[in-house]
C-alpha cells in the first residue's frame, strides 16, 4: 500500500518535471521552426548586411524559447553563441531583477526613501525605491543621445563629467517635479537603484551580489557588469550576457519569478514590475513602464501583434528581451541598429506566424 | 548709433546672445570635446576586451561622425587610448566581471 502511494507520488513528480522543461547547464532543444513562416522572419531580422553605411535593420542575434526549450536560434558574424554582447539599458531590467531578490530578502521596502541607503539622495528626501523603480523621480534628467549630446545628461553620466561616479551625478540633478508623479526615462534614477543596493548590503557583498543572487542560481557564467570608478555597477547601460544566459532571466520572469522548486522573486515583485505606473502619459515613450520593465499596455498597444500580456526589456539599438507568458515564449534580439528602419512589432509579429504550428 | 549702424548694432546683440548661452552652456561646453575620445576608447575596450569581438569589428562599431585623431590599443594591458577633439581618453580591461572601465 504505502509502496504503491510512493510510486504515485512519483509518477506525479515525474509528470509535473516532464511538463516543465528548464535548462541545466545547457539548455533543451525543442523541434527546430521551419517553413515560410520562418524564413519571412529572416527576411526581416537578417537582411545583407552593409558595415560601411550601417544602414538597415542589423541583427547580432535572435533566440526564441518555447516552453523553456530552444526553437529558433541565430547569429551574424562576429557575435556568436557565445559572445557576451552589450545589453545597454535591459541592464535595468537586470538590475531591477537583482533588486527583486533583495526584496525577497526584506532588504528593503518599495516606499523606502533612497536616501535611507544612498546618502547623497538627501538632497531629495521624498523620493522612494519605487519612485526610481518607475523612472519617476521628478528629477531634471536629459536623456537624449545623438541628437542633443550637448545637453545630455547620459552622455555626460557615462563619458564625460559624471563617469567618475555616476549615482553622485544623477543625484545630484536638481528637481524637476514632485517625485512619483511624472515619467520621464532616466538612466540616472537606475544608477542611484544601484548604489541604493549597495546601501542595502555593504560594499564587499555588493560587489557578488548579482552573481551569487541572481547569476549563479540560475546557471548564467557569462555575466560582464561594469562599474564607475566608485565601484557602482553601471545599471543604466553596461551588463553584458550571451543571448541564451539573458533568455534565462527571461524564462525566470515568464514563470513568475520562480527557477525550478526555488521562488528566486517574490510574486508581487513581478506583478510590481508588470503593473503599468499610473503616472505615464500615452505616448511619452516607445512602450508603457512597469517597475523598470516595459509592457505592451494602453490603447493602443506598443505592439499590437503581440499578446497585451507580453513586457519587455529594451536597450539602446535594438537590444530587446521579449517575455510572453501566455504563449511560454522569451526571445532575445540582439541589434547593431543605427537607423530607425528596425521595430519591434514587426519582428514579434514574424515571430509569432513562425511559432504557430 | 541703431539708425546710423543697424547692420553692426545687430551683430552686437547676436554677439550678446551667443555669450550669454556659452556662459550659461559653460559647463557643458567644457566637457563637451571629451566625449568622442572617451566614448572611442571606452566602447572599443569593452567591444574588444568584454565580447570578444575582432579588433578590425571594433575599430568601425565605435565609428562616428566626429573623427578621432590618434588610437591606441595596448592588449598587454588590455588598454586603449583614443584623441578627438583636441582632448585624450584611455579605458582599461578590469577583469572577467568588472570589463572596461574609463581612466581618470
Amino acid at each position: 500500500m504505502v509502496r504503491g502511494l510512493l510510486c504515485v507520488a512519483l509518477l506525479l513528480v515525474t509528470a509535473a518535471a516532464h511538463a516543465e522543461t528548464w535548462p541545466g547547464k545547457e539548455w533543451a532543444r525543442g523541434e527546430p521552426l521551419a517553413g515560410p513562416a520562418v524564413e519571412a522572419l529572416e527576411a526581416y531580422a537578417f537582411p545583407a548586411r552593409d558595415d560601411a553605411t550601417r544602414q538597415g535593420v542589423r541583427t547580432d542575434a535572435l533566440l526564441v524559447i518555447r516552453d523553456g526549450q530552444i526553437v529558433y536560434e541565430r547569429y551574424a558574424a562576429p557575435t556568436s553563441a557565445s559572445t557576451p554582447h552589450l545589453t545597454w539599458s535591459i541592464s535595468k531590467s537586470l538590475m531591477a531583477t537583482v533588486l527583486g531578490v533583495a526584496y525577497g530578502q526584506n532588504r528593503f521596502k518599495l516606499s523606502d526613501p533612497a536616501a535611507r541607503f544612498y546618502p547623497p539622495m538627501k538632497q531629495h528626501p521624498k523620493v522612494t525605491l519605487a519612485d526610481l523603480l518607475h523612472w519617476a523621480s521628478g528629477l531634471d534628467w536629459q536623456e537624449d543621445y545623438e541628437y542633443a549630446p550637448l545637453k545630455s545628461s547620459v552622455v555626460a553620466m557615462l563619458y564625460t563629467r559624471g563617469h567618475g561616479d555616476m549615482a553622485e551625478f544623477a543625484a545630484e540633478t536638481d528637481a524637476a517635479v514632485a517625485p512619483g508623479k511624472a515619467f520621464r526615462y532616466s538612466s540616472g534614477d537606475s544608477n542611484i537603484l544601484s548604489a541604493a543596493l549597495r546601501g542595502m548590503l555593504g560594499h564587499k557583498a555588493y560587489m557578488s551580489y548579482p552573481w551569487d543572487a541572481l547569476f549563479e542560481p540560475l546557471g548564467i557564467r557569462s555575466a560582464t557588469w561594469e562599474t564607475d570608478a566608485d565601484e557602482t555597477f553601471v545599471a543604466s547601460s553596461y551588463a553584458y550576457l550571451t543571448a541564451r544566459d539573458l533568455a534565462r532571466v527571461g524564462l525566470l520572469m515568464a514563470r513568475e519569478g520562480r527557477w525550478g522548486d526555488e521562488q528566486l522573486l517574490p510574486k508581487d515583485w513581478v506583478a510590481f514590475n508588470r503593473k503599468p505606473f499610473d503616472g505615464y502619459k500615452a505616448g511619452q515613450d516607445e512602450a508603457v513602464p512597469g517597475g523598470q520593465w516595459w509592457l505592451n499596455q494602453g490603447t493602443p498597444r506598443p505592439w499590437p501583434d503581440a499578446p497585451a500580456d507580453t513586457f519587455a526589456a529594451l536597450g539602446h539599438w535594438g537590444q530587446a528581451l521579449f517575455v510572453l507568458p501566455d504563449a511560454h515564449l522569451v526571445i532575445v534580439r540582439y541589434g547593431d541598429d543605427r537607423d530607425g528602419t528596425y521595430g519591434h512589432n514587426e519582428l514579434l509579429k514574424r515571430v509569432l506566424a513562425a511559432v504557430q504550428p | 548709433m541703431i539708425r546710423r549702424h543697424p547692420i553692426l548694432s545687430l551683430f552686437a546683440v547676436l554677439l550678446l546672445v551667443l555669450l550669454g548661452w556659452v556662459w550659461h552652456e559653460r559647463v557643458n561646453l567644457q566637457a563637451f570635446p571629451d566625449i568622442i575620445a572617451a566614448y572611442t576608447a571606452k566602447e572599443y575596450c569593452s567591444c574588444r576586451y568584454v565580447a570578444n569581438n575582432p579588433a578590425q569589428y571594433c575599430r568601425g562599431y565605435v565609428k562616428q561622425y566626429v573623427p578621432t585623431s590618434a588610437f591606441r590599443d595596448n592588449p598587454e594591458r588590455s588598454e586603449v587610448t583614443a584623441s578627438g577633439l583636441g582632448r585624450t581618453h584611455s579605458a582599461r580591461w578590469l577583469g572577467e566581471r568588472q570589463g572596461c572601465r574609463l581612466l581618470p
